[in-house]
């Protein structure tokens, strides 16, 4: 059998699938308001509970993981805040490869690549902006000045169109694109073949082979 | 469809309050006489004055204001009709999600109100702060409500050829009902007479705000002693949600989902190509 290696701890899963789930389901109940169409199924406020009920969700999740991963979460926002050359290089070198699986010029990737370190970038950046405007939505309702209420919505539709796009992008590379072949297993499983680790994530691969790895 | 709508003149209004008392009998909008820690209804009380209750409701679609003023020392009583004013351009159907609140094919606004969603989009844009909800804080769950034009399913004065049932019920006839027009010429008449009559900030209110309102006023002085808006304007924010956002949202959510059916598809075949290239040097 081929050899392996852990890409994602089993915590991580687990959290991933969680906030993935609790935020498909803001997805979908969210797209209601930019669909007038669908305007009869939201009747009686009843996308306005299910949004709440995983918004709910959606914060609680992290807020155990954290304080029980302390490790991995530091390591994980040292992460989405370092950019460096290896990232531009990659940002050019994208294209050519996504589109013609040209991997030439890519340069060797840490745990996460350019580009899922944009995801997680904007995972983060997102989330706190969704939560801030999201509570005073819905705990101010009826007693934020309107135009504090009306800037709120606005920002956080800003931030669904841009979270909405970029999850179709995830959602694409993880289960759809011919050449992410492992990434759904290295969610669903936590592990990925080390041949994959070394021609995806050769940074990584390198480090994990040292021993020096820090799990996330 | 000519357009309608009511003209209230409140130099005649002797502010008995018919019209609330009617607007709640006709729409069936039973007054909860609360107790103060009710959630629902508006609790009444006396506070010094016969206006009660204090603010509209979902309930109270229509109600009078009274206000003292005494220019130059002499004590003068004013009455404001207070509902919604049924505008042209209005915050309210922009905003409205679900397409619950929309016009009527006589100008005013109206709503479906099994299809609200209560998100309360509609009560943030209103520039007359009309629009009221029963609101569970918790759980989000609302209704809207506000004056139908006596437009409300099975309740439709306005389908049956009648006048609204404020208009209907007013002794000294200071609301009236009908073309919207001719409601323009009659209310500039009154201008002139009160201007006639020494009254000369007498203006009529609702021709032009917001491209026309479907319920004027002919006042005796400057809207804002009657606690009216001077030249209402409806929000950036209540524009850019129709205007900017959901197109703005279509636009990167269609150009997102055809660049990667793109990208799978180019992907797809080089990959492809590749492989049998492979395949063709290694046999």
């Amino acid at each position: 059998m081929q050899r392996e290696v852990e890409k994602y701890r089993k915590p991580t899963r687990i959290l991933h699938w969680i906030h993935a789930g609790a935020f498909v389901l803001l997805f979908l109940t969210g797209l209601v308001l930019f669909i007038p169409q669908l305007g009869i199924i939201a009747q009686d406020s009843w996308t306005r509970v299910i949004h709440r009920i995983a918004a709910v969700i959606f914060v609680i999740a992290p807020l155990i993981y954290i304080p029980m991963n302390w490790k991995a979460t530091k390591r994980g926002i040292k992460d989405a805040f370092s950019w460096g050359a290896d990232d531009i290089g990659w940002l050019q070198a994208a294209p050519r490869y996504y589109f013609l699986g040209d991997e030439q010029g890519m340069p060797p990737q840490g745990h996460m690549n350019t580009g899922q370190k944009m995801w997680w970038f904007i995972v983060i950046v997102f989330g706190v902006i969704f939560v801030i405007t999201g509570a005073v939505m819905w705990f101010a309702k009826t007693t934020a000045p309107a135009a504090v209420l009306q800037w709120m919505v606005f920002v956080h539709d800003i931030a669904f169109i841009v979270t909405g796009a970029m999850l179709l992008l995830h959602i694409y590379l993880g289960v759809i694109h011919p050449l992410m072949t492992e990434s759904w297993g290295a969610m669903v499983r936590g592990k990925v073949s080390a041949e994959y680790a070394r021609k995806h994530h050769g940074k990584w691969y390198e480090e994990v082979t040292k021993g020096k790895e820090v799990k996330s | 469809m000519a357009e309608k709508a009511i003209l209230y003149d409140s130099t005649r209004c002797t502010a008995c309050r018919g019209c609330q008392v009617a607007c709640k009998q006709w729409n069936e909008n039973d007054e909860v006489i609360p107790a103060p820690t009710d959630k629902y209804g508006v609790q009444a009380n006396n506070w010094g004055s016969y206006e009660n209750p204090p603010d509209l409701s979902p309930t109270t679609w229509l109600k009078m204001e009274f206000r003292e003023i005494d220019p130059g020392g002499k004590v003068r009583w004013l009455f404001t009709r207070r509902a919604c004013m049924h505008c042209t351009d209005a915050g309210c159907v922009k905003v409205c999600p679900s397409g619950a609140l929309y016009h009527h094919e006589s100008g005013f606004v109206t709503y479906d109100k099994d299809i609200c969603t209560g998100c309360g989009y509609c009560i943030e844009a209103c520039p007359f702060n009309v629009p009221r909800s029963d609101r569970n804080l918790i759980t989000g769950i609302a209704k809207m409500d506000k004056c139908t034009f006596c437009t409300t399913p099975g309740l439709d004065r306005i389908a049956e050829g009648l006048e609204p049932a404020c208009v209907k019920t007013c002794p000294p006839n200071a609301l009236e009902y009908g073309d919207r027009d001719a409601l323009v010429a009659e209310g500039k008449k009154r201008v002139e007479d009160l201007k006639a009559k020494g009254w000369t900030n007498a203006n009529l209110y609702g021709e032009n705000e917001l491209g026309g309102l479907h319920v004027m006023y002919v006042l005796d002085d400057h809207p804002a002693v009657y606690g009216l808006p001077v030249d209402p304007k409806i929000s950036a924010t209540t524009i850019a949600w129709q205007d900017v956002i959901q197109p703005l949202g279509w636009a990167v959510g269609g150009l997102t989902i055809l660049g990667l059916g793109l990208n799978y598809l180019v992907a797809r075949a080089n990959i492809h190509k590749e492989k049998e290239e492979k395949d063709a040097t290694r046999s």
